[in-house]
């Protein structure tokens, strides 16, 4: 489980004819398996990375590079963006772009990648069953995708991501369009998939999710890595906030309650724990 | 400002109904939140606040007026709408014709026109961008500049649907500061949102829609404490209200202040 | 909001369940056909077996309205144009007082109406009839690169979209004060402003589009792509094709046998 699927060695990037480098010697490492959160304020370069992961920098986006993207052991830069979406996927932040325009139906939709790769007419079918079930989109795989509602549309550019059968995903704000419930029942697709090994490189700003999700944290302010930690030390830290990052009310109510002194206790940053730890509290 | 729904029904061309019979006055300028799913009928319900749809049954008053009296542009100087995707609503080339659009349409004097964008680009954060072409603004800049042409037309009411999509920390922050001005201003904002941290900090009172029907009404306070209704519009109430729930206290509270005097007080019994 | 593409509704009929190859095949080779015939008889004649293809294809009522709402009204015009003031006018048929109609312009003017009139009857049937992706993966099948059949697709789906988008910021545009309704030259007035910004963020978002389909494999090299759309060739499909082709070249030798006054 220790095997290291992404690695960011010294990677510097800024877009052609803007002055300011929008990424800044990033570094870390992402283990399989793991879930990894990215956050930071808007502008601070969570898509900008996103967009390294998969290859579309250097290979769409031009600029100036520095360093290397490692992603399952081939550097991005040597291979092409077709390439690499065998290893990793991205789903993007405004699913209506995701579409390719040319699918008469979600199922098609869906089939597209699989098409690029040459898979046969009966292998398709397969998956295309497997991943509408997965997604809960079984029931409107007829429909053209062009007429679908924005929640819908999401799941599936998701999907159509996922079917691709990378091993690693990388989601960047990928519910935007979906209400509180439909991005839980994302998010538990999500763990799922996890759970069954696969790497989650996830860019979010609601906080009590990521601190809910996340193994590990990169808090990410003006293109540059300040901290990558667990979120109990990243949100257990109030100074983390002077980089315009919200703090989950899970772990400022453990803070306070350590701070007058009702509880000696590690901070939590889940519900449940929080909710043990204030009970605890209580009783003395 | 006051805005009177009587009955109001909506029913798409498709068939759906959106809306099913729904009584409801917002009155004054205490801010209001619009809560729920999506397919509840939020959008389709403040669509009808200045026009844009029409009632099928029912009406909808504004001020006394009957909404089906004046066309949607008409309104617009009585009710400003700030749409939920900002590329649906910026066309022209700079951030100050953006601004001074919507007030030109109305017939706003030049002058008074001046005025106003001085303080407007002010609160909505682009003071120092107003020459700069809205397509080479960040996502949040666009949904900030789409807010100030609005509010640069002076209307009495505004609806803002999902202001806080895509927001972080420091533009939920300006949200806050831009709904305060405004009701300080004597205006009555009305917003859609997901974020429940968002609507508690901001808002007195919240209504919550499931299936075209109101399903509450009320302060926050009497909102959040109904979890068991809540449930049926799949809403919960933000974290730190939730942990109050759960560890027992029977106040609802918003704040970690509350919070606290909650825990003190049942530490102590 | 009426939609301009993507008109195809699914009729169960013979020329619907037809590969459409032989569509395609069939819209060139008549309207070729017809185009290089030194005559407008051959045109006619089509435009008259279009009508029982349309018939078959149950499509009968709305091809006929297309039909004679663009036949009649270019007739008439090309007609009148030709007739009365194309150069190649020598022999002289009628006198209309203010001009004189020439033989010559007239026939000409037909040629081109029956051309038009095969080409615009079968282009209609084949769109009325296929699905577009039907159409694309019959494409893509024959070996035409990726790219150029997801120029075909996208191209022919953009159109509902920005229809779709217009109207959206239409909306956007009334609660900003302007009228929208009312008559012709308010609703001109209106829209020419929007023209720009749609076609602007349709490039952009046509251009993220691109950039995220490559994400999903578009263009792997030394792969051949496949579809999830299942096209069928029948032995049906296959003698059309033949007879289809057949007529072309059967129409260009006689057509050039003609020219050369050999027949």
């Amino acid at each position: 489980m220790d095997k290291v699927v992404v690695e960011v060695k010294d990677f510097n990037f800024r877009y052609r004819q803007t002055k300011r480098k929008a990424l800044k010697n990033i570094n870390f490492t992402v283990k399989e398996g793991s879930f990894f959160c990215i956050i930071g304020s808007n502008g601070s370069g969570k898509s900008t990375l996103c967009n390294a992961l998969v290859g579309l920098i250097p290979h769409y986006f031009v600029g100036k590079v520095s360093g290397d993207v490692i992603i399952d052991g081939v550097s991005a830069a040597e291979s092409s963006i077709a390439g690499l979406s065998a290893k990793i996927g991205l789903v993007f932040q405004n699913p209506f772009n995701q579409l390719s325009y040319t699918a008469g139906s979600v199922a098609e939709e869906l089939a597209y990648g699989l098409g690029n790769r040459g898979m046969s007419r009966e292998e398709m079918i397969k998956k295309v069953e497997y991943v509408a079930k997965l997604m809960r989109i079984e029931h409107i795989i007829h429909k053209n995708p062009l007429e679908l509602s924005g929640g819908q549309v999401q799941r599936v550019a998701f999907g159509s991501t996922f079917i691709m059968e990378p091993r690693i995903l990388v989601l960047d704000e990928c519910t935007t369009q979906l209400d509180p419930l439909g991005s839980e029942e994302i998010f538990d697709i999500v763990k799922e998939l996890n759970q069954k090994g696969i790497t989650v490189i996830m860019v979010d700003h609601d906080m009590e999710r990521v601190a809910r999700c996340a193994d590990q944290i990169m808090v990410l302010d003006q293109g540059e890595v300040v901290a990558i930690d667990t979120p109990q030390n990243i949100f257990g830290n109030p100074e983390i906030a002077a980089h315009k990052i919200g703090i989950p009310d899970f772990a400022t109510i453990c803070r306070v309650l350590k701070e007058k002194g009702y509880t000696d206790k590690e901070i939590e940053v889940r519900e449940e724990e929080t909710i043990e730890l204030v009970k605890e509290a209580m009783a003395g | 400002m006051k805005i009177e729904l009587k009955g109001l029904r909506h029913v798409y061309p498709t068939g759906d109904e959106a809306l099913k019979g729904i009584d409801l006055v917002i009155e004054g300028t205490e801010p209001v939140a619009i809560i729920g799913q999506n397919g509840a009928g939020k959008t389709t319900i403040v669509k009808h606040f200045n026009g844009i749809l029409r009632p099928t049954s029912g009406d909808v008053l504004i001020n006394g007026e009957s909404i089906g009296k004046r066309s949607t542009a008409k309104w617009s100087k009585e009710v400003g709408y700030v749409f939920q995707n900002p590329d649906d609503q910026l066309f022209l080339e700079s951030v100050r014709k953006e601004f001074e659009f919507g007030p030109g349409q109305i017939g706003m004097p030049k002058q008074e026109i001046q005025e106003r964008m001085e303080w407007v680009s002010e609160l909505v954060g682009l003071s120092d961008k107003l020459d700069m072409h809205p397509f080479d603004l960040t996502a949040t800049e666009k949904k900030f500049c789409t807010i100030g042409a609005i509010i640069m037309m002076n209307p009495g009411a505004l609806i803002f649907d999902e202001p806080t999509c895509g927001q972080d920390v420091e533009g939920n922050e300006r949200l806050r500061r831009i709904i305060e001005t405004l009701k300080e201003k004597g205006k009555l904002c009305i917003t859609i949102s997901h974020d429940m941290k968002f609507v508690v900090d901001n808002f007195r009172r919240a209504i919550v829609m499931c299936k075209g029907k109101v399903l509450l009404d009320g302060d926050i306070e009497t909102v959040f404490s109904q979890t068991e209704v809540l449930k049926q519009s799949f809403v919960s109430p933000p974290p730190i209200t939730r942990v109050a729930q759960g560890a027992g206290f029977s106040e609802t509270v918003f704040t970690t202040e509350a919070f606290m005097d909650a825990f003190e007080k049942y530490r102590k019994g | 909001m009426a939609k301009v593409t993507n008109t195809f509704v699914p009729k169960d009929t013979v020329i619907e369940h037809l590969n459409p190859m032989v569509k395609i095949i069939g819209v060139f080779s008549l309207g070729l056909g017809s185009l290089i015939f030194p005559n407008s008889y051959l045109g006619f004649a089509i435009v008259i077996g279009l009508f029982f293809v349309a018939g078959a294809a149950k499509l009968l009522k709305d091809f006929a309205k297309i039909m004679f709402g663009f036949g009649i009204p270019i007739t008439v015009m090309l007609l009148f144009i030709q007739g009365c003031y194309s150069p190649k006018n020598v022999t002289i048929i009628a006198d209309l007082g203010f001009a004189k109609v020439g033989l010559e312009g007239v026939l000409y003017a037909l040629k081109i109406v029956s051309t038009l009139l095969v080409f615009l009857g079968a282009f209609y049937i084949m769109n009325k009839t296929t699905y577009t992706g039907k159409l694309v993966a019959a494409l893509t099948g024959t070996g035409m690169p990726p790219k150029a059949g997801y120029l075909v697709l996208a191209s022919l789906n953009v159109v509902p979209q920005m229809q779709r988008r217009m109207s959206v910021i239409q909306e956007a545009q009334s609660a900003r004060g302007v009228e929208t309704g009312g008559g012709m030259i308010a609703r001109l007035k209106a829209y020419i402003p929007l023209l720009g910004p749609v076609v602007m963020s349709s490039l952009t978002d046509a251009q993220e589009r691109g950039m995220t389909l490559e994400t999903r494999g578009f263009g792997v090299k030394g792969v051949k792509q496949t579809s999830y759309v299942e096209v069928a060739n029948t032995k049906l499909d296959k003698i059309l094709k033949t007879i289809l082709i057949l007529f072309f070249v059967i129409v260009t030798v006689v057509s050039l046998l003609m020219r050369m006054n050999i027949i």
